[in-house]
């Protein structure tokens, strides 16, 4: 069955155009005057200029956590990998020279281009070797292969800042748990 | 050793939980509840090592003249008409266990992520049973190990701790920490291997696994002490942190390198054998595996031959002159039975050989007949000369082509010097070895672990084997799919292979692959 729908014919300040493209416009050119005069009310950011604030709890970039002598804190358990619901962490567990620990691991991978950042390889993880809070959320790299972290770049994450009295945190190199280590073990503390 | 039950065991009348049940009435009464479906955990008792019952962790509530009472189900002989209570309906027997594994796990150390027995672990899959306390332990105190004196040290917590990767032997690595001390090491060095090498020295918490001074645990069967230890103290070195065990797929399998067959497990991940483990076969090798086939997977994807075309074997075999074929000691029934088609095929002018030019030595006893070629029994069982290579040396100068399956001839020099007098050598080869290397013609083919097939052992049983697939390259094919082919039958699959097996023997017409069963059928009346 076919319906006809009867539409309002237009009246001639309608038909001009002019009047009801600028209505249609209104809320885009509300914005962009706003922009113009009082820019910092904007709920946006101007990225790249200006970063957004991410807040430390956020579940950005994972980094490893050191142990004071630099070696990271994973034994190589596994526990993430099996975990991850991505299957984005690969790891090759190896034996190490120090006689203090058995398991260290030789290869540790985390393809962020398969990771669904949930967050329960680092709930999983026994030893707190693994955290994802760096802050840092973009990523890019010109191949698709740079997107595999391996253990060094994972390792290597600069905290610029940091809660010194998260007693928890182990602020790569230094924390609590650091120094309780460092004077157990007779190493020198710095 | 503890009395097991079999089909023939007469069957009693005793009463679990006030509820009559029928078991097997010459076992132990852990055996006993086990056959009605009843687990007790246990860490000490194996069903192929002495009882020692120290473990105390199978305990059950029998009734007795003074009421009731508790004992280690694994020491308790069945008879007629006793009364029993699982934790199912006594409370005292439930803490009982559970106290005894709370005790269990006082010192031993929280290495569970980093052990490779964990997923598999006695102890884990106790707690989950009959433990599953919540720790009592007071950080103060911490874990304190009190065993082998010379490797305690503090550890970064301020806990004793101790003896971790001692190297007891050339393949095995002994962690005295997590070791609960069931003995199971001890009596299966004392009585299956029959080389008493390990000890417990010392006493009560103290008690530590050692060898004798100076001496180290080195025996063909030391590894079946790693698969034993209901816990991580001993690992084997070609394991150690090479794979998590949950991440593995097993496929139960036949080991091909000797005529006992023994039963294993191929443990593989992402297309790559990790271990090999041996399966139960109460008739075969029981729970053991010798070290020479438990490590035998470490060259499996070691030097393999590519998948190449037929063609040039079919020229080859084409040519004038009398063809030697010859089977190796791997070679399943089906490839045989695929042998003897092309045989067929060629008439007149062909003639099977079998065997290996590997000494036959004698039997261990254990888990190994002592006998390289593996499928002997079959190569009987299919009327084929079994191990007539001798013969081969003789009358070399007869035949113009010689094609060897799975059969490394070459390796032995006296007869790569005699058979490089044949003019076209033909080899279907997994490896790369000394005959693909002497031959005219190679091709190469899916090696034991990666096809379906089945064998009979030294002692007439049926087995079959089943493909894992850790084939390197999918265009290779099993030995019997390129034999058929040549003879211009073309089988499709392993079971067609099988139906033409059964035609060459009588005795096999009975059995399929479903109906063998996975720890093999006996068949009868085979001589052998």
């Amino acid at each position: 069955m076919v319906r006809q729908v009867k539409q309002k014919p237009m009246n001639w300040v309608e038909r001009l155009y002019v009047f009801e493209a600028l209505r249609g416009l209104f809320t885009t050119l509300k914005h962009a005057l706003r922009g113009l005069l009082r820019y910092e009310t904007l709920p946006t950011v101007p990225y790249p200029e200006m970063k957004p604030e991410i807040p430390r709890n956020y579940r950005a970039r994972h980094r490893l956590m050191l142990r004071p002598d630099g070696m990271p804190r994973c034994v190589a358990c596994g526990m993430c990998a099996a975990a991850c619901p991505a299957h984005c962490i690969y790891i090759e567990a190896a034996e190490t020279e120090d006689p203090r620990i058995e398991k260290a691991p030789a290869r540790f991978d985390i393809d962020h281009l398969v990771c669904v950042f949930c967050g329960l390889c680092v709930e999983a993880c026994p030893v707190d070797a693994l955290r994802m809070d760096t802050c840092e959320t973009s990523y890019v790299h010109p191949k698709r292969d740079d997107f595999v972290a391996p253990m060094f770049d994972l390792m290597t994450w600069d905290p610029k800042t940091y809660p010194q009295n998260d007693s928890q945190s182990q602020m790569a190199p230094g924390g609590t748990l650091n120094q309780q280590a460092l004077d157990a073990w007779g190493m020198k503390v710095n | 050793m503890p009395k097991l039950p079999t089909e023939n065991s007469p069957k009693v009348e005793i009463f679990v939980d006030d509820k009559a049940v029928m078991v097997p009435g010459d076992t132990n009464l852990l055996e006993a509840l086990k056959a009605v479906g009843i687990e007790t955990p246990h860490v000490c008792y194996h069903p192929y090592l002495p009882v020692s019952g120290n473990c105390r962790q199978c305990l059950v509530e029998q009734e007795g003249p003074r009421g009731r009472m508790l004992v280690i189900a694994c020491y308790t002989p069945v008879s007629p008409g006793m009364k029993i209570y699982t934790p199912a309906s006594s409370e005292r027997v439930k803490s009982a266990r559970k106290a005894t594994q709370e005790f269990m796990l006082v010192n031993h150390p929280l290495d569970c992520p980093i052990c490779d027995k964990a997923g598999e672990c006695t102890l884990q899959e106790n707690y989950m049973e009959a433990g599953q306390n919540e720790s009592r332990m007071r950080p103060e105190y911490g874990k304190n190990y009190h065993g082998n004196p010379a490797h305690q040290f503090i550890d970064s917590k301020g806990q004793v701790r101790g003896g971790k990767r001692v190297d007891i032997g050339p393949r095995i690595v002994l962690d005295e920490e997590r070791c609960v001390q069931c003995d199971r090491c001890v009596r299966f060095m004392r009585s299956i291997a029959g080389d008493e090498q390990l000890q417990l020295a010392s006493r009560a918490d103290h008690t530590y696994i050692t060898t004798f001074p100076g001496e180290k645990l080195d025996h063909e069967y030391d590894l079946c002490v790693t698969d034993i230890c209901p816990t991580g103290a001993m690992t084997g070195k070609h394991f150690r942190f090479q794979k998590r065990v949950w991440l593995l797929s097993r496929t139960p399998s036949i080991s091909m390198d000797d005529s006992l067959g023994a039963n294993i497990w191929i443990d593989h991940a992402e297309g790559k054998v990790w271990r090999l483990m041996p399966r139960c076969n109460p008739e075969v090798n029981r729970s053991w595996l010798s070290n020479t086939s438990r490590l035998a997977y470490q060259n499996f994807l070691k030097d393999r031959m590519p998948a190449g075309d037929v063609a040039p074997i079919k020229q080859t075999l084409a040519k004038e002159g009398k063809v030697a074929l010859v089977a190796g000691g791997s070679c399943t029934i089906e490839d045989l039975a695929a042998l003897k088609l092309l045989a067929e095929k060629l008439g007149e002018r062909a003639e099977i050989f079998t065997g290996s030019f590997a000494p036959v030595l004698a039997a261990d006893g254990i888990a190994k007949s002592g006998d390289p070629v593996a499928n002997r029994a079959g190569m009987k069982l299919l009327g084929l000369p079994a191990g007539n290579l001798e013969e081969l040396l003789k009358r070399v100068s007869e035949f113009s082509v010689l094609l060897s399956v799975h059969c490394d001839l070459f390796e032995n020099e006296n007869a790569a010097k005699i058979l490089g007098a044949i003019p076209e050598k033909i080899a279907l080869s997994a490896f790369n070895n000394a005959t693909v290397k002497a031959s005219t013609v190679a091709l190469g083919v899916n090696h034991w672990s990666e096809v379906q097939g089945t064998m009979v052992n030294c002692n007439g049983m049926l087995q079959k084997l089943s493909a894992a697939p850790v084939s390197p390259d999918a265009e290779l094919r099993p030995a019997f799919s390129v034999l058929a082919e040549l003879a211009e039958t073309p089988l499709s699959c392993a079971c067609e292979a099988f139906a033409l097996a059964k035609k060459m023997a009588n005795v096999l017409s009975a059995y399929s692959y479903e109906t063998i069963r996975s720890t093999g059928v006996m068949l009868d009346g085979v001589q052998l």
